[in-house]
């Protein structure tokens, strides 16, 4: 997800307003350390026009 | 997907914490303590109130708060339950093994416990 958003030229803050969560939600899920709930995953894949699996890679 | 509470809601209700506190304390005739806690509680609203740049603050207080600041919340206050249960079953054994019945500590234990069961079977009712 991190890799999306700046291609695009997102800040954290600027992703987060755009799906309406907190910035540090958006620095939380990029860390790896807070897994998104379904909802707000796919408000993101959403945003960037992408599958779910596209935008988070699971852990195998 | 977010639950926020208005943004004057933990402020005002640190402020009425303290003023209960003042008015339990005066009644039970210690002013001083109750003025002392009117301060703190009072000081606790006003970083709430004042503090709304920061958005630790913001989850705090409700306003800001969004699935990442729930799940915080949440885990906080199971790990606050938890630790507060076990101190009251230590304290529960501390009494008994001092000759004593265990009050308050076995009752509020006991409310945890039950709280706990009602909680679980509730919500497997309901999810």
């Amino acid at each position: 997800m991190r890799e999306l958003r700046m291609e695009r030229g997102l800040s954290q803050g600027e992703l987060a307003a755009a799906v309406d969560v907190s910035r540090q939600s958006i620095i939380s899920i990029e860390k790896g350390r807070f897994v998104p709930s379904l909802p707000l995953a796919l408000s993101l894949a959403r945003y960037f026009d992408k599958t779910v699996e596209e935008v988070f890679h699971a852990d195998e | 997907m977010s639950r926020r509470m208005p943004k004057w809601f933990m402020p005002l209700f640190s402020l009425g914490l303290g003023v209960a506190c003042l008015v339990a304390f005066w009644i039970g005739d210690n002013l001083r303590q109750g003025l002392f806690s009117l301060a703190l509680l009072g000081g606790v609203g006003a970083v709430f109130a004042v503090g709304g740049r920061s958005e630790t603050i913001r989850g705090l207080r409700g306003d800001g708060r969004d699935e990442y600041w729930y799940s915080l919340d949440r885990d906080a206050t199971l790990l606050a339950g938890m630790t507060l249960i076990l101190v009251l079953i230590g304290l529960c054994f501390w009494e008994w093994a001092h000759g004593r019945d265990g009050s308050p500590y076995a009752q509020l234990a006991a409310i945890g416990g039950a709280t706990y069961i009602a909680a679980y079977i509730a919500l497997r009712m309901r999810r």
